[in-house]
């Protein structure tokens, strides 16, 4: 018994051909991703033996790391590795499409590092990942990504030996 | 490696075709709820990994809580 509700894929195309539509309309540089495969790995090991790394798309980072550059229409789809180890005070949230306000005042909001933490105290997943990643969402052509920053991303947390991501928006 | 996204858009992540992701009614820049409720916080979580656990096949599912102070 899952936690939650399933949806129908059907009751949310339109929703996505509009967006898709604003997308081209606001921002002559869009190229909207067409995904074909559909994937789907099943868990290898148990959560309570699993390493899990964190992905986020809220524009994190920390203090000395160069910000996500936010002043150009064209995105920015570089990423920062963020060290397990970090102290939550010193992340930073550079990204124009959301409100940081919430990010600021409690960094777990987008980034629950300190979640993570207690979810390996507690035993309900064996380890955290050495390494995170922070990225930036806003991307009209999110080609970047998905062909040289993705596939970067997986190959730093496979080497890691990172079992499972959980990816967060922001 | 598994993964599971946490969803405010569940048109885009079916665009994606993400294979599993939870979706919750809260505003941009909240995913995990309130700011300074760590509990909250790690209910979404642990929901994360149940549903690593428990879905069988590709799909989004939308968790029950509600924004109680929209911004």
């Amino acid at each position: 018994m899952t936690a939650g509700v399933p949806l129908d894929p059907a009751d949310h195309a339109e929703g996505y051909r509009k967006w898709v539509e604003y997308i081209a309309h606001n921002h002559h540089a869009a190229n909207p991703l067409t995904v074909e495969t559909q994937q789907f790995t099943p868990l290898a090991k148990p959560l309570a033996e699993s390493r899990v790394a964190l992905v986020s798309s809220a524009g994190v980072h920390l203090d000395d790391q160069e910000p996500f550059h936010i002043a150009t229409v064209a995105g920015d789809p570089s990423f920062r590795v963020l060290a397990d180890d970090l102290d939550p005070g010193r992340l930073r949230f550079t990204h124009t499409h959301y409100d940081t306000k919430s990010a600021e005042a409690d960094p777990n909001v987008v980034f629950p590092i300190d979640r993570l933490h207690e979810a390996v105290a507690d035993g309900r997943i064996g380890s955290a990942s050495p390494v995170h990643v922070g990225m930036m969402g806003f991307n009209p052509d999110p080609t970047p990504i998905a062909e040289v920053s993705a596939p970067a991303v997986a190959e730093l947390l496979a080497g890691e030996g990172v079992d499972v991501v959980v990816l967060v928006p922001g | 490696m598994s993964t599971v996204s946490l969803c405010l858009r569940p048109d885009i992540s079916f665009a994606m075709k993400v294979p599993r992701a939870a979706y919750v009614r809260f505003p941009l820049g909240n995913p995990l709820g309130e700011p300074g409720r760590p509990d909250q916080q790690r209910r979404i979580l642990d929901d994360l990994f149940e549903l690593l656990e428990t879905a069988e096949k590709p799909g989004i599912v939308e968790l029950p809580y509600r924004w109680r102070r929209w911004l």
